[in-house]
């Protein structure tokens, strides 16, 4: 579809840069300027025939640099297993560049900046990818898909094209390869003391009103407390972010750290501002309810996560947003320790008026971008099927997570257990291995996305029942392309600041009674002053060429 | 540095303080004893918080006094080879860069305090030049990484081993030495190197101190250029180890990084490892204080 026009023009530009340079040099011969789209040169080390499933054989032994962001939590050592697993199977030898976690963000730009950029960058959340797209120093990924079978089958059996083209730019070719995930995978949702409500004589809620009412009755027994004192309103410019995001699902809208100012109304076919809906209001009147009632701490939303853990350890409040991990490592295991009896239980994300759905787009996660030097190397394709391998083939993935059968896992019946002795963050405390600390598998740097089976391998049993109960659920659909062009985003990133600083400091308003609804239209009318409209307008814009574009 | 001036200033008032300055030695003391608890009380709970229990530090009881007090956390972190292996890059980077530092801003110095010095404003005019302006980010990357010296210690050393500030200080002192004293060294038969090294480096204890100290602390303290010329986890200073730590620790619960990743760096391994970072810089500073003191009046006053 848009190949051929790009093609052409590709060609065209390319032989004009040809005769500029014959021109100026009197000698065009000497400079391999070329067709990048001829890839015949560039087949060292690649295999003739490479297919979904197979195993990945360099013909020749090569290596990569990979930008390897170094986690202080397993801290990179030459002597883990992966590196010399990757060579053994691949014939690949992965050259890191250490980059701290810390400030991996900053020395990336450094690095692609300077043309000093490693050929693998992984780690890239979308849309940072975007910031780089002019520059040229990105490959345009898109173009070189065929070249990774197990990609290309990923996609098309998870059905994920509506997902990738959400990441496409302009262009119309995306930079980012994703990670892929069969289902969505949910992050947060709230935490109960279970043996309070227990005492009291109410079950879990299972739906917003009744997680009101749950509230309410904690609120009767205790009086002085409040009874949902929440977190994560620091290091991020959302108030009560991750409460906002999993409340703004039940209504159907992106709040809280999955906001985003553009919303796709189905209704109406248009792009819509997410912080004047009415779906935004009625999340915004809900917390504020349970704000007016004193069932909700109003420093929720903006003490630090410290200070709200410590006001549940110390009984003064009763239910706090969870993930998986922070429910058993941190809220249980220091309850147990300090208050007799006390139970604690994370339930699925509450339904509320839009019905059991889950936000869509979810299944991409971050993923990699390549550097547009690897394309000048003759080892491209090899590091393309190589790329293609180890982090999307079922083989390669498993590895990268598990590690080696055998040596650090077992399988049986689909169930993955490690070895004995090896321990996978805090699973066996007096094990003497640690997977990622001493072996290097499960490193976030290679192990994203997957299959439901490998995915879901790794949960805890709590984590388990409530991804089971998510994974049910309905995704919404993914807003259609809308790629803006480089001078509009620098417009569009102008004016979306301010947008969002007035739509947080008004859900702060709002929520803790301090301006009422009836203000509602004020506010929306002061979004307007702020170029809400002109915004609205230019992705709507975008959205309109992109499907003329691309049909 | 006010308890100095006190005295005198009351010494020559004939009556007595003025109730204005009796108001104005309030205030400042009341100020001050502020800026002290300010400046005391991070380190004191830092202290704290890394000889205490993680409970205790959980549910928030540690102030100024350790609570269930205990070395476990101490005895993990010296176990640990990451750690001694960036304090020891630490050491090395501060020795050598400060060797190096001292040795280019004093000759530089040295010669810019000469009044006959022919292109002197020219010389000093590039260094303050500098101070205003520079490359940018980008462009010194590439510089270093053309130059070969990515991955080195001359990346850390080179860069950095002039501060203009420094060098300006330095200058100033030269300059108020008697230039009788050089004559008659010259007369005497030293050389220019022989002034420097027998008759000026040894009457300039104060500021060659007070030099070292600020750049030994500076090297110490700085992480910027290790993180960006540097490829391997095994060539950080502790300094970027240490803000990795908090990183990992406090990241746990952004919605961008996976969760599941992070597991929670118990807060006294941050304290401690803070702790013991910060320790040489002060155990040192008592010491060298009072060098430092005269060493910066020194070329403040010009008569």
């Amino acid at each position: 579809m848009t190949n051929t026009g790009q093609l052409s023009r590709r060609s065209l530009l390319a032989a004009a840069g040809f005769a500029g340079l014959a021109v100026l040099t009197g000698c065009g011969s000497g400079d391999d300027v070329g067709d990048s789209k001829d890839l015949s040169k560039k087949r060292n080390g690649a295999m003739k025939k490479y297919n979904a499933g197979e195993q990945f054989k360099a013909t020749k032994a090569l290596s990569f640099s990979v930008l390897h962001n170094n986690n202080p939590t397993y801290p990179r050592k030459q002597s883990w297993l992966f590196w010399k697993e990757v060579t053994k199977r691949t014939g690949i030898t992965l050259q890191p560049v250490d980059v701290p976690l810390s400030d991996y963000e900053k020395k990336r730009s450094l690095l692609i900046g300077s043309g000093d950029a490693p050929f693998l960058i992984p780690k890239t959340y979308h849309p940072s990818e975007v910031a780089f797209v002019s520059s040229g120093a990105i490959l345009p990924v898109s173009e070189y898909v065929h070249l990774m079978p197990n990609f290309q089958d990923k996609v098309k059996r998870w059905k994920l094209e509506p997902e990738l083209d959400s990441i496409r730019q302009s262009d119309g070719k995306y930079y980012l390869l994703p990670g892929l995930h069969e289902k969505p995978k949910s992050g947060y949702s709230l935490s109960f003391r279970t043996d309070i409500l227990e005492k009291i004589g109410v079950s879990l809620p299972t739906t917003w009103d009744e997680v009101y009412d749950v509230l309410k009755a904690i609120k009767a027994e205790y009086p002085d407390s409040y009874p949902l004192s929440d977190r994560w309103s620091t290091n991020t410019v959302f108030p009560a972010a991750a409460l906002l995001s999993y409340l703004g699902q039940a209504y159907g809208v992106r709040a809280g750290w999955t906001y985003e100012n553009i919303t796709f109304d189905a209704k109406t076919q248009k792009f819509v501002f997410t912080g004047a809906t009415d779906e935004f209001r009625q999340v915004i009147e809900y917390l504020r309810k349970l704000v007016a009632e004193k069932l909700m701490d109003p420093e929720s939303f903006t003490q630090t996560d410290d200070n709200a853990v410590k006001k549940l350890l110390a009984e003064k409040s009763f239910a706090i947003s969870a993930n998986p991990q922070e429910l058993v490592q941190k809220y249980r295991y220091n309850l147990e320790r300090q208050v007799k009896g006390a139970k604690i239980e994370m339930i699925p994300v509450p339904i509320g008026p839009a019905g059991e759905i889950v936000l869509g787009g979810i299944r991409l996660e971050n993923g990699l971008m390549i550097s547009s030097k690897a394309l000048k190397s003759d080892n491209f394709v090899a590091l393309m099927q190589f790329t293609d391998w180890l982090f999307y083939s079922d083989e390669g993935q498993a590895f990268c997570k598990w590690g080696v059968e055998g040596v650090t896992y077992t399988k049986s019946g689909g169930q993955y257990k490690l070895k004995p002795g090896i321990s996978l963050m805090g699973s066996d405390p007096k094990a003497p291995k640690d997977l990622q600390k001493d072996y290097g598998f499960f490193n976030g740097v290679f192990t994203y996305g997957g299959s439901w089976q490998l995915v879901s391998s790794t949960f805890g049993p709590d984590e388990k029942k409530f991804q089971d109960v998510m994974a049910r659920r309905k995704q919404t659909p993914i807003a259609p392309a809308h790629p803006l062009r480089s001078a509009e985003q620098e417009q569009a990133s102008l004016w979306e600041t301010p947008l969002t600083d007035h739509m947080n400091q008004n859900t702060l308003k709002f929520a803790l009674g301090k301006r009422p609804m009836s203000e509602w239209d004020d506010y929306v009318t002061e979004l307007k002053a702020k170029n809400m409209q002109q915004l609205v307008d230019l992705h709507n814009k975008a959205y309109e060429r992109y499907k003329k574009d691309n049909g | 540095m006010v308890s100095i001036q006190t005295p005198t200033r009351a010494a020559t008032t004939v009556t007595g303080p003025t109730r204005g300055y009796r108001v104005f030695q309030g205030v400042n003391a009341v100020i001050l004893t502020l800026v002290v608890v300010v400046t005391l009380y991070p380190i004191i709970n830092i202290v704290a918080r890394s000889l205490s229990g993680e409970h205790q530090i959980r549910a928030g009881e540690v102030t100024l006094w350790p609570k269930g007090f205990n070395l476990t956390t101490y005895k993990i972190v010296f176990q640990d080879g990451t750690f001694w292996r960036s304090y020891g890059n630490t050491v090395l980077y501060t020795v050598l860069s400060t060797a190096v530092a001292m040795a280019l801003t004093t000759i530089y110095a040295y010669v810019l305090s000469k009044k006959d010095l022919r292109g002197r404003t020219f010389l000093v005019g590039i260094a303050v030049f500098t101070m205003f302006f520079s490359g940018g980010l980008i462009p010194n990357y590439v510089l270093i990484t053309s130059l070969g010296l990515k991955n080195s210690i001359w990346a850390i050393a080179l860069p950095n081993a002039i501060s203009v500030f420094n060098l300006l200080v330095m200058k100033a002192f030269f300059e108020n030495m008697p230039a009788e004293l050089e004559e008659a060294a010259q007369i005497d038969g030293l050389s220019t190197y022989g002034t420097l090294l027998r008759i000026v480096l040894p009457l300039s204890k104060a500021v060659i101190a007070t030099m070292v100290l600020f750049y030994s602390v500076s090297f110490w303290n700085s992480w910027f250029s290790a993180f960006l010329y540097m490829d391997r986890a095994d060539l950080m200073p502790v300094t970027v180890y240490l803000r990795n730590l908090i990183a990992g620790a406090t990241e746990g619960g952004n919605a961008g990084a996976a969760a599941d990743q992070l597991t929670q760096a118990a807060a006294n391994i941050q304290s401690v490892t803070i702790v013991l970072t910060a320790l040489p810089i002060l155990a040192v500073y008592p010491f060298v204080q009072r060098y430092f003191v005269s060493g910066v009046m020194l070329g403040a006053v010009k008569g």
